[in-house]
């Protein structure tokens, strides 16, 4: 009885817990199974872009900053490249998101975009600018690239890395499950993801500084 | 002169002919040092590979958080030599823009531990490494670096330079330590896990910046921060889940991270964790409530301060003093409206004035000695003893034994048993001394938060609680509606009221456990004696009435049981409760190998000319238990410490010995850990560091043996 604790968050009054919004770090990340947080974008051809608009057909969600070496190490291996390509060959909408902040690392104005687009030779649906990191936000992207699936529901059904070797060794890709891959021919065959949720790789998103 | 050769050999062999040691990069300087200066065949040594970064930029630990990548390095070893895999310092945290890193700025060294075969051959020990990490600011870029590092063989180790060995030293002491206490996890209904370390009798307000770092991506988020409390059960730290989509594991491995202040300065300590899934261990709090209550407001806090009051008319020891006056109530059934309502508005100004009381000690108490924690009053064994007693004779008159009412004096019930007004705030005062020990554990959260805050929200959130406590009979009082719905009066009342003694006894049992933590066994007759003393009073003063002579001399002889049982808590005062860390269950502080301290003792032994090692400690002084194990527990040191024919002294400083206190006093300290070497003859003690390793004991041991030569 001596020293009573003061827990100082742990709830008094049994049943009367209140669900209070929690203040949590916005890299909170949607939950898998669950609709897709939705979205609208412009695109680096000022076209614009509604999640809503695209049910029926499956998305993957890439978050991107050029000059992170993770991002680099797959667009100088061609990998992200081919798997674009792959997945439009599917039918699949590729949107690869540039969710830097304005003024930070990776940030692009749509010129710049459509020119990286050209000279990595991209083959994304759109790169959508997120220059308020917002799209990031609602994904709770932590890293670039970080990739998101969603079904023709609308629901989210894979979140994580591109791959499953965390590194930047170009070498590594080949010997890597590419789990973004695999997750979408599963999503194709109406099969559940096997790998749904896995470690994320990569620089971290940059996000607009606060205004400290 | 076998030194010297091995010196010169790795003189020699540390030129640049056998491969590099030092990398720099645009951001790191890495270089791979070992703690040895030649290799002994078959024995383990440690190699580290120190990264100095440049400034604001940080790598990464073995979970790097939420993006990033660990260094990697990869060896090249001769045949038949294993490489450990590397032992980590204690991570930071770094939030890069609302994403969290788990890394080291400035300097990390890791540390990895190379055995040789017993049949190494050649003369030379040849290790090669390519090692990558990842550095980062706001941007992040990937590096590498080849290493070569090449020792003499030698038949004896023998230690490197003693600047390496410096570096080495330190690396260690940044390693966490083994935690000390089991710890065990929880997952709530959300799917949240809760971790608990069972470290007990520790003080919370020496305790801050807790942190679970876990030790792999997946189970566990990296969270911004935690909402980590300290209390009775240990450390309890509500976590989030990870983004696995795998099972929570049998076991969650991490470090923990904790601040403890000292009389001297902060200390920042950490602890490897391995907890153990407790499927029976279902946290109620979810993190979205911990969280929230983090966010507190005073308005919410008032409102759930009035509520928690409501509630309290319900515990155990409440319940009957308000049923009493319930029933007392529907007695006076038929009375004035006006007699009725400021019965009820006097029991609330009892409450009030009470609970405004409490907030007035609260504040005056934290006005000067800075924090406190609830329940500090517990903490007096005289304090639990007198409530027992209360809740005895309470329990006594419920059940019949004697009756409100005439000019019986007793217990505080005296005043409670006049009629009208002052009788009616009486109840609420005695309503309100009834309720705090039984409430204590289920008001700590609103207490603690009502103890951060400044004084007048202190206040407020006390007399909400004593306004929720009021308000059921203050309601009672003054809606005629509900007076209507009481049952009639009859002899249920009776029975109800006699019934309502057991809780009350239960009451007393429990706060006569509580002074048992308090005092030990001993405690038991002198509560269990004083009853029968206050009972055997009583029932003297039943006996009879008028002025005669026997009546006077059972009055007497009634007053003298009554101070016998009040002089048992006397006699509690001064037996302190030393004897808690003795046989309770919280004792912490282990004598293994150790004299107890005392002065008789330590002049004693510095007059005989030896040397002495005091150490003075508390069970909850996380710090003095690290220094233990780490290094006055250690092999070497308990070995060191023999051969000097070293006295040790430890002194228990959980319960403020009064004596160690003033010793601290006397050298300037205001508290643990404190470590007193005597060298042989000397007069005074060195007073060693507060945070202590081996080699700094080991150093102090060889300084006193060359001195004998």
């Amino acid at each position: 009885m001596s020293n009573i604790a003061v827990p100082r968050r742990s709830l008094m009054l049994g049943g009367a817990v209140v669900a209070l919004m929690p203040a949590m770090s916005f890299a909170a990340s949607p939950d898998l199974g669950k609709p897709a947080p939705l979205f609208t974008a412009v695109d680096s051809n000022g076209k614009t872009w509604s999640l809503a608009d695209l049910k029926g057909k499956v998305v993957v969600i890439e978050t991107t900053n050029h000059d992170c070496p993770y991002v680099r190490k797959h667009y100088s291996a061609k990998n992200m490249q081919t798997q674009q390509r792959e997945a439009a060959a599917k039918g699949v909408v590729w949107l690869t998101s540039a969710s830097s902040a304005t003024g930070q690392e990776g940030y692009v104005t749509a010129q710049q975009a459509n020119e990286l687009t050209r000279s990595r030779d991209a083959a994304p649906a759109a790169v959508l600018l997120d220059p308020q990191s917002k799209i990031a936000r609602a994904y709770g992207a932590t890293v670039t690239p970080h990739m998101y699936i969603i079904d023709k529901t609308g629901t989210l059904v894979y979140k994580g890395g591109i791959d499953s070797i965390p590194s930047a060794d170009i070498a590594d890709i080949a010997k890597a499950k590419q789990y973004v891959r695999v997750g979408l021919d599963e999503v194709l065959a109406g099969k559940p993801v096997s790998d749904s949720s896995t470690r994320p790789y990569g620089c971290s998103l940059k996000y607009p500084r606060t205004s400290s | 002169m076998k030194r010297l050769l091995a010196l010169l050999l790795v003189l020699l062999a540390a030129g640049p002919a056998f491969g590099q040691t030092v990398v720099q990069t645009d951001n790191v300087r890495a270089e791979l040092l070992a703690d040895v200066a030649a290799v002994k065949p078959g024995e383990p040594f440690w190699v580290g590979l120190r990264q100095t970064i440049r400034p604001k930029w940080h790598t990464y630990w073995k979970n790097p958080g939420e993006s990033g990548l660990p260094t990697e390095i990869k060896w090249t070893l001769p045949e038949g030599v294993k490489a450990d895999p590397i032992v980590w310092p204690t991570p930071h945290l770094y939030d890069i823009g609302g994403v969290i890193n788990y890394g080291f700025q400035n300097e990390a060294m890791l540390l990895v531990r190379i055995t040789p075969p017993a049949n190494l051959a050649g003369s030379a020990f040849k290790l090669a490494a390519e090692a990558n990490w990842l550095v980062c600011e706001d941007v992040c870029i990937p590096e590498d670096g080849k290493f070569e590092l090449s020792l003499p063989i030698a038949a004896a180790a023998t230690p490197a330079a003693r600047a390496t060995r410096a570096i080495f030293d330190k690396a260690r002491q940044s390693v966490p330590t083994e935690s000390p206490w089991p710890a065990r996890y929880g997952v709530a209904k959300s799917g949240d896990p809760t971790l608990i370390v069972e470290a007990k009798g520790l003080k919370p307000e020496m305790i801050r910046d807790v942190y679970f770092f876990p030790a792999e991506w997946g189970p566990i988020a990296s969270m911004a921060g935690q909402t980590a409390s300290v209390g009775a059960d240990g450390i309890r730290i509500p976590l989030k889940r990870g983004d696995a989509k795998t099972a929570l594991p049998e076991r969650l491995a991490g470090t923990l991270v904790l601040t403890e202040k000292t009389a001297d300065g902060e200390i920042r300590q950490a602890f490897d964790v391995s907890a153990k899934l407790d499927p029976a261990f279902l946290p109620s709090s979810s993190l979205a409530a911990a969280e929230g209550n983090e966010q507190l407001s005073l308005v919410e806090a008032l409102l759930f301060a009035l509520l928690g009051g409501l509630i309290l008319n319900l515990m155990p020891c409440v319940f009957p003093v308000l049923a009493m006056k319930a029933a007392g109530f529907v007695a006076l059934a038929g009375h004035e409206r006006s007699a009725m309502r400021r019965d009820g508005l006097a029991y609330t100004a009892g409450v009030l004035v009470s609970f405004a009381a409490m907030a007035a000690v609260v504040v005056a108490i934290r006005a000067s000695v800075g924090e406190v924690s609830w329940g500090f009053q517990f903490q007096s064994p005289v304090f639990s003893l007198l409530i027992a007693y209360l809740f005895f004779v309470v329990g006594l008159n419920l059940s019949g034994m004697f009756e409100i009412g005439g000019r019986f004096a007793g217990v505080g019930q005296g005043l409670t048993a006049r009629g009208g007004a002052t009788g009616a705030f009486f109840t609420g005062v005695l309503a309100v001394i009834v309720a705090t020990p039984c409430t204590v554990p289920f008001m700590a959260a609103a207490l603690g938060f009502a103890l951060s805050q400044p004084a007048p929200q202190t206040i407020a959130v006390l007399l909400a609680l004593g306004l929720g406590l009021a308000l059921p009979y203050l309601v009672l009082t003054t809606t005629p509606a509900l007076q209507r719905l009481m049952p009639r009066p009859g002899p249920w009342m009776d029975r109800l009221r006699q019934f309502l003694a057991f809780p009350m006894y239960a009451s007393a049992v429990w706060m006569i456990w509580v002074l048992t933590q308090q005092t030990g066994a001993d405690g038991v007759i002198y509560a269990l004696g004083g009853m029968i003393l206050i009972a055997f009073a009583i029932w003297l003063l039943r006996i009879g009435s008028g002025a005669s002579l026997a009546m006077w001399l059972r009055r007497g002889l009634a007053a003298a049981a009554v101070l016998l049982a009040f002089g048992a808590a006397l006699k509690l005062e001064d037996s302190p409760a030393t004897a808690a860390s003795a046989s309770g269950p919280a004792a912490g502080v282990n004598f293994d190998g150790w004299e107890r301290y005392s002065r008789e003792r330590l002049n004693q032994a510095v007059a005989a000319g030896k040397p002495v090692f005091v150490d003075f400690t508390a069970a909850w002084c996380i710090t003095c238990l690290v220094n233990e194990r780490v290094a006055l527990e250690t092999p070497a040191v308990r070995h060191g410490f023999e051969q000097a024919g070293v006295v040790k002294l430890k002194g228990d400083w959980t319960n403020r010995d009064p004596e160690i206190t003033s010793l601290l006093k006397d050298l300037g300290r205001a508290g643990v850990p404190l470590y007193l070497f005597w060298a042989p003859g000397a007069e005074r003690p060195k007073i060693l560091p507060q945070v202590l390793t081996e080699s700094l004991i080991l150093t102090e041991l060889s300084s006193i043996q060359q001195a004998k030569r």
